[in-house]
């Protein structure tokens, strides 16, 4: 511990005010920006989940062009084989088998082109928030044929309601015509309208048996325990779809490719936050230079006496740097620390947006946010921070060699 | 736009009279109407073999069809059994689909009119906007060229400005004995998208008819849908009770 370090520190705390001042403004500026970043990754992860949650999954996987194509023809043959190779991923917390064909649904009075899509029961209310989006009516159960959960802005549309029948006619995967009459057992209303407009989901079973799937499905559709397991539960499952899938039919997908709009709903916002950090850091950056000239300023005197004495002037900007420095790292540290436990009871907690519970409700996200602390959200800000402040303190730092002594003596 | 599918499904009849005029003095427009007619004729009944071509499958239906006047038509589908009794009935701009397993009618919306029909290349409106062709269009000779001695008039058909159509433009290829030879959908960009090209001209019930007609997609080389002619006969009087929703529930054996 140097002279220097000793000098640096008293001179803090010779202004006191002036020093608080200074690292609490740093200090602020950190706890912002670690609060403001695990709240905007934390949003981005509730909103993937919800979002996944509603239909499509983490991952899912395809026959190779179903994704674009849509295809009846383009079948995952053996749903059980990929099953078997989920089961034995770690990370997986469910999955269920579809299969989609695009149909005309018709009503005595109406008749609106839809996807019809076939679940199974009880492993789709395991992936898929489904089951608890019933409005009306009930979900279905293992042993029903022929019934169907129809979405609210379609039943409207067709003016249907529990226990009517409706017509689908569509096409089956050997190209005949399938035809069923289905009961509309329950109603479902998920937020998200292109949703609950055009689609109608009805057994696994009375789809493959109308539609002539066999036992083939289109999709395999699964749930990693969290979202971060995601990159090894893809890499993983697609080994083990390599193994078996000698014809290299098969597609590993997720969320980002099944959803690309999301995904650039999230850059999206992720650039106009930065463009307010940007200016938050540039607020603070002034407002640290300021106390910074101020103090060089105000001890002209100090540091003329300092130069007449025979102090270089490459030591006073050190001087001044280890004092600025040691600023910003005790209102950094404090600014993290109280970031994260604010961000840590917002994170137990969950914070209502009451006012933007409309909006939230179209990306079928819940009104309640959480936050999320990561190592990154906790050191990007404060990172950002102290490499500004830094820079800012370089300017009066420099500056102080071009004093004269003599006129710095006698200059306040 | 359509028109092929009066040449196609509904079949056409001879007009005998108005026919035989003279085609050279006609402006373009005369020379489609002129070709429309004479494909289309007063009533048809057809059998028609429909194979709907895909890379990795094939699939044939055969199908049994009633056309009376410019715009109704009913049909059924007899082959594969599977799909038999399958009707589906056009009346002006409208269309209807029965499905015997259900027994139920099915309307077809507005917005379902571009789909596929049975997953061929047709789509529903090239079935039911037959007239539109003629209508809804300005047409222009571009050119003519020599064929075996026949001159084939290479006709541009755009879209008035109002018209309900989907095309940005077509092309039409009519041989002077108004026989349609080659129909081209552009869409709105002026890019090809698919294109109806009629073979096999032959005597069938008493004229020259192509019985052949290919449904091409422009950018697939292996898709298309195959129709062809196995039976065709021209103005026999069809009662108009054929062409209702309760005819279209009771299957003509």
């Amino acid at each position: 511990m140097s002279t220097d370090v000793k000098m640096a520190w008293r001179n803090i705390w010779r202004n006191p005010r002036r020093s608080i001042l200074t690292i609490s403004a740093i200090a602020f500026a950190s706890l912002l920006l670690v609060f403001m970043l695990s709240w905007q990754f934390g949003s981005y992860n509730t909103m993937i989940n919800f979002a996944v949650r509603i239909h499509t999954g983490h991952l899912q996987v395809q026959a190779k062009g179903y994704k674009d194509k849509r295809s009846i023809r383009l079948v995952v043959p053996d749903p059980e084989v990929v099953g078997g190779i989920l089961d034995k991923t770690p990370g997986v917390a469910a999955y269920t088998f579809r299969a989609n064909a695009f149909s005309l649904a018709s009503s005595k009075e109406r008749t609106y082109g839809i996807i019809v899509t076939g679940i199974d029961p009880t492993r789709e209310a395991k992936v898929s928030t489904l089951k608890k989006l019933i409005r009306q009516g009930s979900y279905l159960s293992e042993e029903d044929a022929n019934q169907a959960l129809v979405g609210e802005l379609l039943a409207r549309n067709l003016q249907v309601g529990l226990g009517d029948e409706l017509v689908l006619l569509g096409q089956g995967r050997d190209g005949t015509i399938a035809a069923t009459v289905a009961k509309v057992r329950g109603i479902y209303s998920s937020g998200q309208d292109e949703f609950d407009r055009s689609s109608i989901h009805i057994p696994l079973k009375t789809f493959q048996d109308v539609y002539n799937m066999g036992g083939a499905v289109h999709e395999v559709v699964a749930l990693c325990k969290s979202l971060d397991r995601l990159p090894d539960v893809k890499s993983s499952v697609a080994a083990g779809i390599e193994k078996t899938d000698k014809k290299r039919r098969l597609a590993v997908l997720g969320w980002k490719e099944l959803m690309p709009g999301l995904i650039q709903g999230i850059q999206m916002d992720l650039v106009s936050g930065l463009i307010f950090y940007i200016i938050l850091i540039v607020v603070v950056a002034f407002s640290i230079l300021n106390t910074f000239l101020m103090s060089v300023f105000e001890r002209k005197r100090e540091f003329g006496v300092l130069m007449a004495i025979g102090t270089a002037p490459r030591r006073l900007t050190k001087l001044l740097l280890i004092e600025s420095t040691t600023m910003t790292m005790v209102g950094i540290i404090i600014g993290m620390i109280a970031g994260s436990l604010i961000t840590w009871y917002f994170q137990a907690h969950g914070i209502v947006i009451s006012s933007a519970s409309e909006l939230m409700r179209q990306w079928g996200l819940p009104e309640r946010m959480y936050p999320q602390l990561s190592l990154l959200s906790v050191s990007i800000g404060p990172g950002i921070v102290m490499v500004i402040t830094f820079l800012t303190a370089l300017y009066p730092a420099l500056r102080v060699r071009r004093l004269r002594p003599v006129e710095a003596m006698t200059s306040v | 736009m359509r028109m092929r599918l009066l040449f196609v499904l509904w079949l056409p009849l001879v007009l005998p009279i108005s026919l035989c005029s003279d085609v050279e003095a006609q402006d373009a427009h005369g020379i489609v109407e002129a070709s429309f007619n004479y494909m289309r004729g007063r009533t048809s009944i057809s059998t028609v073999k429909m194979t709907i071509h895909r890379p990795d499958w094939e699939r044939a239906l055969t199908i049994k069809a009633w056309t009376k006047g410019q715009s109704d038509s009913i049909f059924w589908i007899t082959a594969p059994p599977r799909d038999k009794d399958n009707g589906t009935l056009k009346k002006r701009r409208e269309m209807w689909m029965y499905n015997p397993k259900v027994n139920r009618v099915i309307k077809i919306p507005p917005s379902m009119m571009s789909q596929a029909w049975m997953g061929s290349d047709f789509s529903n409106d090239d079935l039911s906007k037959t007239e539109s062709l003629i209508d809804d269009y300005f047409h222009e000779i571009i050119g003519t060229e020599t064929h075996e001695g026949q001159k084939i008039y290479l006709i541009e058909s755009m879209p008035k400005p109002e018209a309900p159509v989907v095309w940005g433009m077509q092309r039409l290829k009519i041989r002077e004995d108004h026989i349609f030879l080659r129909q081209e959908f552009y869409d709105e960009d002026l890019k090809l998208v698919k294109s109806l090209t009629a073979y096999e001209i032959q005597m069938l019930s008493g004229k020259l008819f192509p019985s052949l007609w290919k449904m091409q997609k422009a950018d697939v080389e292996d898709e298309y849908t195959v129709l062809e002619y196995m039976e065709l006969i021209f103005d026999q009087d069809l009662p108009d009770s054929l062409f209702t929703l309760s005819s279209l529930r009771s299957p003509r054996r």
